[in-house]
């Protein structure tokens, strides 16, 4: 049976204990959504919900100033 | 009196007008007792996707103190000014006075980003199946 050794997920902001995600923070939001522009699940991230929720506010605040785009198609 | 943010673009061409446009919030918003907090003025950006066909905007933001009608005169001028191509005005809890993250790139770039949580994900699915960890 192959086991994979999996490196454990942890929610960056609860470790950093950030208290408000900045939707102007581009190097932080990058990190979090696709080369396709979508934004990463949590399940994937490991993003506790409550930082999961701001999280989605700031890149959608992000993308309609244009900082980030909403596709790849643009 | 209330604190907002707010995130105008102007149309490359109208560049120049910058200054102008600022000292007329400015008075606009000093002129009902309110105040201006923060002022940023990022320059000319390449936007993330064109708007109204242009693909640079001048971005500057600004964080206020001031009531609802000053900020409905604030946006309103917003509406009609041609130069304004796009803006947003967040209410903020409280006033924000230190540089945001947009006026002070490269000096602690470096620490961020090497633990990118995008990068080592495994395959989808977070079944716990015993054999994670």
């Amino acid at each position: 049976m192959a086991r994979f050794f999996r490196r454990r997920k942890f929610c960056k902001f609860t470790a950093e204990g950030i208290e408000r995600i900045d939707y102007k923070d581009l190097a932080t939001l990058k990190g979090y959504i696709t080369e396709t522009g979508k934004i990463v699940p949590s399940r994937i991230t490991g993003t506790r919900s409550n930082y999961q929720r701001q999280l989605s506010l700031a890149v959608k605040r992000a993308r309609f100033l244009a900082l980030l785009p909403y596709t790849d198609q643009h | 009196m209330r604190h907002y943010e707010i995130v105008f673009l102007v149309h490359p061409d109208q560049s120049e007008q910058v200054p102008a446009m600022i000292e007329r919030y400015r008075g606009i918003i000093t002129a009902s007792g309110g105040a201006i907090h923060r002022l940023e003025d990022w320059g000319r950006r390449q936007l993330a996707f064109p708007i109204a066909k242009v693909h640079k905007a001048h971005y500057v933001l600004m964080n206020v103190e001031c009531d609802k009608p000053t900020l409905d005169e604030l946006t309103g001028s917003f509406r009609f000014s041609d130069a304004v191509i796009r803006n947003i005005v967040i209410a903020m809890p409280a006033a924000v006075t230190e540089a945001s993250p947009m006026n002070r790139p490269e000096e602690e770039g470096a620490p961020r980003g090497d633990d990118n949580p995008v990068a080592d994900r495994g395959d989808r699915g977070d079944r716990d199946d015993g054999m994670a960890d």
